[in-house]
This record gives structure tokens, sequence and C-alpha cells, in this order.
């Protein structure tokens, strides 16, 4: 039975993964996590739980923050990707940051299906459900974005 | 070209055919097949845990089913009764030693002189927090009982500060913000 424990219990790891490697930012992962789980259980029931489902939540959540952002940020902060929070640093992993730190220069939508095709265990198929794009451009853009984040972790190595 | 067959067999998504070509490609062409272990080896980077540690979240399943069960809401405030109850007789009887787990508590205000934690597990009691070193993080460990604790930071004596890693909060009567941690043991 998939009940709202089991589900939690199966899917956090991942899902909480995920918004961190999308936002890069620990606070707002946890709200957004938070927020998720919330509107899973007072607007779907329990045979509705899907990963497929959750994510769409999740990235949804997380472009509205972005956006938000974006909105209110002045022009001179704009342009360059902010370095990690150090109320975080001590949370994300020392391994992981110099991971996250190549991920900031990603094109958003690089990042975004990236990150979700890592963290997700998602097929190419319900990727491209997510996502709204087709599953051969799916296909093409997952390994350019790999790729480019190669190109862009040997350069800060 | 085949170059996005690594990705597809990165992620378990190749068919027979597809299969067969990608094997073709890794024993014909020494580039190609460097960029396959590449790409692997980055995999297992950024397939490897983020954090340490997930996040707790304080979460109502419930919540739904209140609305969904109203034709129960006399039995519900029949039993409600009866757990008072059972919750009164439960405090005045003495009350079994509490296991505890130790809680890290980490700030990082590199220019403070003085950080201390106040919290529903101290009676709101000030515990000073010791400098990590001189690099600007401030830590304490508490021995924590199960359950949902408040908690904040006070910084130079009187600057009230919620623990800014934790998304959890609620506002208290003064107008404050708490963070809430949830222990389970």
């Amino acid at each position: 039975m998939n009940t709202f424990k089991d589900f939690y219990s199966r899917q956090r790891h991942n899902f909480f993964s995920y918004l961190v490697r999308r936002s890069g930012d620990y606070d707002l992962a946890c709200e957004i996590m938070q927020e998720s789980f919330t509107r899973l259980i007072e607007k779907y029931s329990a045979d509705q739980f899907t990963p497929k489902l959750l994510f769409t939540i999740g990235r949804n959540l997380i472009y509205d923050s972005l956006r938000r952002k974006k909105d209110n940020a002045p022009l001179s902060d704009a342009a360059e990707p902010s370095a990690v929070d150090p109320n975080h640093a001590l949370l994300v992993r020392e391994e992981y940051r110099r991971v996250l730190a190549a991920m900031k220069h990603l094109e958003e939508d690089e990042r975004d299906l990236i990150t979700l095709v890592v963290s997700s265990d998602l097929s190419y198929r319900e990727v491209a459900d997510v996502t709204g794009i087709s599953e051969a451009n799916v296909k093409v853009k997952i390994h350019r974005a790999r790729k480019k984040l190669r190109s862009l972790m040997g350069r800060e190595r | 070209m085949s170059d996005h067959l690594i990705s597809m067999y990165i992620d378990d998504e190749l068919d027979l055919d597809e299969k067969i070509a990608f094997v073709e490609s890794v024993h014909r062409d020494e580039g190609y097949k460097n960029d396959a272990v590449g790409l692997l080896q980055q995999e297992k980077l950024i397939c490897a845990d983020v954090v340490a540690h997930l996040p707790r979240l304080s979460l109502r399943e419930q919540r739904k089913s209140r609305h969904a069960f109203n034709w129960l809401r006399p039995l519900a405030a029949a039993t409600a009764a009866l757990a008072a109850a059972a919750v009164f007789l439960f405090l005045f009887r003495p009350a079994p030693e509490q296991p505890l787990q130790p809680f890290r508590f980490v700030i990082y205000q590199p220019d403070a002189s003085q950080v201390e934690l106040v919290g529903s597990f101290s009676g709101w009691g000030r515990i000073p927090l010791k400098s990590a070193g001189g690099s600007g993080y401030w830590e304490i460990t508490v021995d924590l009982p199960e359950g949902d604790h408040r908690f904040s930071y006070i910084i130079e004596g009187s600057r009230r500060l919620a623990d800014p890693t934790i998304g959890v909060r609620e506002t208290d009567d003064f107008g404050g913000e708490n963070s809430i941690l949830s222990v389970r043991l």
C-alpha cells in the first residue's frame, strides 16, 4: 500500500538531493521540500503519489522561486552566480561543493535537465513529460549538458 | 552520430540495437571509449550524496483527511476527551527517563564575539556556543529528547536569529522567529 509515510521515506533522499542540485541553496531546498510534500498531501490521494508528480511539483516551485528572486534582484547582481552561502557550507558535503559550483555555470535548461535525470530515476519519457520537451530532445540535451559539465569541472580543477 | 548513446547507456535507456551500436563504437574508437569512461566517472561525482544528513521536516499526514471525515467529528470529540483524560493521568505519574540524542548546532557568525542558543529544550535559558578555532563558525552539541524543539540564536547578547539552515520556522508570540527541529530516535 502506497501510504504517504512509505512514499516520503522512499523519495525524500532523491528529492532533497534534486532540490539542492537544482537550486544550489540548502535553505531554499528545505522550504521547497516542505511545501512539495505538503501540497502532495493536501491535493492528491495516496494512489496518485508518484515520483513524476512529486518532481513536477518541486520543479514548479523552484521555477517560481527563481523567477521571484530574479524579479527582485538588483541589476548589479544579475549576471554572476553567487558563491555558496557560508551558513550552508557545512551542510553540503565538501566533495560536492565543486560539483554545485560547476553546475551554476550551466544554462538554466541544462541544469534543469541534468539534475532531474541524475536525481529522480525517471525515464527519458517521464522527464520529457515533466519538462514539456520531446523525448528525442531529452536524449540530445542531456548528453550535451553532461559534456559541458565535464568541461566546466575540468576547468575548475 | 552516436555520441548521445553514452548518456543513454549511463541512464539505462538503450534498446538492443542501440546497445550493439554503443559496444561497437567503444571497440572501434579509442576517443569514444575515453569519453564514455570520463562521463561515467563524472556521473559518480554528480550522483554522490549532496548532504551528510537530510533535514527533518514537520509534515502532518492527517491534514487532508480532516476535511474528508467531517461526519466523524462527534466521535472525534469523544476520543479527544478520552485522550485528554489519558494525558492527565500520564502527567501525574512519575515520568520514565527519556533517551537522548546528541545534536550539533552550528552557525556562521564571523563578526560576532558572543553567540548563544536558546530553546524549548533549555526552558529558554541561554547556552553559550564555542567559537570553532577562529573560522567564523560557532558550535555546541546538546543532548535532546525525541520531539519537536523550538530554538534560535542570540548574537552579541541581544540580536535574535532563527537558524538559517533550517527551513521549518514559526513566529513566536512576540514577533520573533524560531526554528523547529524535529528529533526522532
